[in-house]
């Protein structure tokens, strides 16, 4: 499956470990394991290990005991996830869509989501409980876990609306459609030749193409020292408020809407700023201190309120 | 660069009154009239368009300039030095509409103004999944566990007494270029290839700790975790953590950078920079690979036929000119040194070749510097341009005879759909006036 062309593997090492599996195995070693040739380092615990390891297999080795609903899941889903990817999983603005686009793997515009693309469930259970929700990563429990997974299999019609996911019914689900169409890597799979010499028909060349969008268009950006307060609340914003503020998600109002940050001006530019400094459980939801960076100076998180009332209401 | 250079060389010329004021009368009369007699000379030239170097400078021999007539700044003016304001261009940037926010994205490394093929800390692209997190290195910890004798927690201070190793190495994503599959769409050299950095990585060898815990019969495959808010996880061969995978704590000297996994990141060379997991905080031993995220919704190549590759690890061989480029702009026709960078996953470069017809003919390019493996090699070539406009190319073969493919014999295999993988040679188009832009050729 892979090419290792130049193995130069240490050798003493490698006759370490091959005598370290000979003797464990002929269970020359007795109990307890002698330290490592070093013996840096502490034992890690049964408790200390279970703690961390949280991956997911996908034969279902490392789920928790537990269990959840679709039903159960819609709800999670509504509140924790649909901003970012949609409540049918189509994804809003550049965020990954979750659903749908069976099919579509030889088109020209593939779309990759768990139900036309992943392999395995595991991959969807070990990475949500792993990484998501994006804006407070580790923070679902086992059960919440269960239901969101449930859900994002329902919105790919992969079950039905009364499927309870759990340890034990993991394996009616554990394949995905896709599964079974990846393959090792071939490579190297294209074989060039080193020609040096009137290699083509100069009339065959020609520029089959070309940047097409300009370069302003393009709007690359270059991080510039912000010179002016308003430039630095536009910096502060988009690096560490954007991120909520942008789509709205898990109730922030969304920069832009006026209505919404008029109400709230009503209370005073200044409770705005200590709210965004210190953090704030409001109607809509809780906006953690600094959005959650607690390296940004309150000056920094002053100059970014500053802009987003600026951006919404004028 | 330039715009800055112009600015300053602007306030530096207005300064020339000051400074011959300063001057006794008969010198002041002399530096002034060299000074004006200077620039005449020098428009001049540039309208001849003669072989001898152009300059607008008021500071070229004879005269003096006021830097070396003043003190300059004492030591420690900065405790951590930073590169000089004229450089203060030579940045990182980004694409905004390549992802949804900066937090899960990427930035480019400046290629066209890098020399020799060291890129220095700051200048690493960077690729985060959760944005980069702050680690204090007494708080952090690497367990060690799954199918071993004795599964173990190391502190920063444990590590750092194993035996130490240093490799040159380059680090790359393997969606760089990504964007062009289907057609040139980057106007600049550092979006084209700027996912690609090379450093002098220090740590311990992964076959060492794996000593260290005795991994037991069976074993295959290794789990690699961070401990940022993706718990960004690959699932890694064991062929490859006994060949050459380094926990790397140190980059080009110093401490790693955070942008890079400070304290620790396990490098892989020559593969996918996405298996070169940052903030490193768990490895667990197994006997098949875990199919995580990264290596099933992402980093695998889709091809026309709707089956995906999986676990392409090897970053093949590839190169790219820095000099001509759209951010290098050639000043008229004359001689140049015409310049880029080669590599491959599978070793060290043995040759390059660079085409100025759109590969109708090649010639060899002169290999300069360090030739390691797994690492960024450098290439140059005089060339004395007769100020047509021409195509530009570089095509690398490395020492297993890999030859680097051009586009058409890479999509008549892969398509364009793979995302991952993109080593095509590239193509510059040389503009009369010396403008630089990317196209693709058939
Ligand atoms: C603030 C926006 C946001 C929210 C809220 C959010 N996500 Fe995500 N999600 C993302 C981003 C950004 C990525 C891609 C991250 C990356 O590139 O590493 C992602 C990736 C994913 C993926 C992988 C998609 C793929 O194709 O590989 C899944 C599955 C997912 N999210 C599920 C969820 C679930 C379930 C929730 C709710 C518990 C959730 N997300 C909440 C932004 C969000
Ligand atoms: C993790 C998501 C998240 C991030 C990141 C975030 N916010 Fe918020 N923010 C919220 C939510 C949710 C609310 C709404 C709270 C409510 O009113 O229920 C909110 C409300 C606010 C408000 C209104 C407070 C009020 O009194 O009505 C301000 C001002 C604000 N955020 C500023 C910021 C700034 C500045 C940043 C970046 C430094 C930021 N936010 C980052 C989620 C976020």
């Amino acid at each position: 499956m892979f090419r290792f062309p130049n193995l130069a593997w240490p050798k003493r090492i490698l006759m370490a470990l091959a005598l370290a599996v000979l003797l464990a195995s002929s269970g020359l070693i007795a109990k307890p394991k002698p330290a490592g040739h070093y013996g840096y380092g502490k034992a890690a615990t049964a408790a200390e290990i279970a703690g961390w390891d949280i991956d997911i297999r996908p034969d279902g080795r490392g789920l928790p005991d537990a269990s959840g609903s679709v039903e159960d899941g819609e709800m999670l889903y509504e509140d924790q996830c649909a901003a970012c990817h949609g409540s049918f999983g189509e994804g809003v603005g550049r965020y990954p869509v979750l659903a749908g686009g069976e099919g579509t793997l030889t088109e020209a515009r593939p779309e990759k989501t768990v139900g036309s693309f992943w392999a395995h469930t595991s991959t969807l259970f070990d990475y949500i409980r792993r990484a998501m929700p994006f804006t407070q990563p580790s923070s679902l429990s086992a059960e919440d876990t269960y239901a969101i997974t449930a859900y994002v299999l329902y919105l790919n019609d992969l079950v039905e609306d009364d499927f309870v996911l759990s340890k034990e019914t993991f394996a009616e689900v554990a394949k995905l459609p896709n599964h079974g169409n990846f393959t090792p890597d071939p490579r190297p799979d294209v074989d060039a030749k080193r020609c040096m010499k009137n290699c083509k028909d100069p009339a065959s060349v020609r520029i089959t193409s070309e940047p097409t969008i300009l370069a302003e268009e393009v709007a690359e950006d270059t991080p510039v020292k912000a010179a002016s307060p308003q430039e630095q609340g536009a910096e502060v914003y988009n690096g560490a408020c954007a991120v909520c503020h942008n789509q709205g998600v898990a109730g922030a109002p969304k920069l832009g809407d006026k209505a919404d940050w008029e109400k709230r001006l009503s209370a005073g530019e200044e409770t705005l700023i200590k709210h965004a400094i210190e953090g704030f459980q409001g109607q809509s939801g809780f906006m953690p201190a600094k959005g959650g960076r607690m390296d940004l100076s309150d000056t920094a998180v002053a100059e970014a309120v500053k802009f987003m009332l600026a951006e919404s209401i004028n | 660069m330039r715009q800055k250079k112009v600015e300053e060389l602007d306030k530096l010329v207005s300064s020339i009154a000051t400074a011959g004021d300063k001057l006794p009368t008969v010198e002041r009369r002399q530096f002034l009239s060299q000074g004006l007699s200077m620039l005449g000379g020098a428009a001049a030239m540039v309208a001849g368009g003669t072989a001898l170097a152009a300059t607008t400078s008021k500071y070229a021999p004879p005269n003096v300039p006021p830097w070396t007539k003043t003190l300059g700044q004492g030591v420690i003016a900065d405790p951590y030095g930073v590169p000089s304001p004229f450089e203060s261009n030579v940045v990182r940037r980004n694409v905004p509409w390549l992802t949804a926010d900066r937090i899960a994205s990427i930035s480019f490394t400046p290629l066209a103004d890098l020399k020799g093929i060291i890129t220095p800390s700051g200048l690493v692209f960077e690729r985060y999944h959760a944005g980069r997190p702050e680690i204090d290195p007494d708080e952090h910890h690497l367990m060690i566990h799954g199918m071993v004798d004795r599964p173990i927690i190391l502190t920063m201070d444990d590590l750092m007494k194993f035996p130490s190793t240093s490799m040159i190495r380059f680090l790359e994503c393997p969606a760089n270029g990504g964007m062009e599959w289907r057609g040139a769409q980057m106007t600049k050299l550092q979006f084209t290839h700027g996912m690609l950095s090379c450093c002098e990585w220090t740590g311990v060898l992964l076959s060492t700790i794996l000593a260290e815990v005795g991994v037991n019969k069976g074993a295959s495959w290794i789990l690699a975790e961070g401990a940022d808010g993706a718990l960004m996880s690959r699932s890694i061969p064991m062929e490859k953590a006994l060949d050459d995978a380094l926990i790397v704590y140190a980059q080009n000297g110093e401490a790693l950078r955070r942008e890079q996994g400070y304290p620790i990141r396990l490098i892989n060379p020559g593969w996918e920079g996405n298996t070169c997991i940052k903030w490193l905080r768990r490895l667990e031993i197994g006997d098949s690979p875990y199919y995580q995220r990264e290596e099933t919704s992402k980093y695998t190549d889709l091809m026309p036929d709707g089956t995906a590759r999986e676990f392409t690890f090897v970053q093949e061989s590839n190169s790219v000119v820095t000099t001509p480029s759209p951010e290098n702009p050639l000043k008229g026709k004359g001689k140049y040194w015409l310049e880029g960078l080669a590599w491959s996953g599978r070793g060290k470069i043995k040759a390059v070749d660079v085409s100025l017809d759109g590969g109708i003919n090649w010639r060899p390019a002169r290999l300069t510097g360090m030739i390691e493996p797994r690492a960024l090699t450098r290439f140059g070539m005089e060339w004395d341009w007769d100020g047509s406009p021409a195509l530009i190319q570089s095509r690398s073969i490395d020492e297993t005879g890999y030859v680097q493919p051009t586009y058409t014999q890479l999509r008549a295999v892969r398509g364009s759909s793979s995302i991952y993988h993109k080593n095509a040679i590239h193509t510059w188009r040389l503009h009369a006036d010396g403008s630089v832009t990317n196209v693709q050729i058939s």
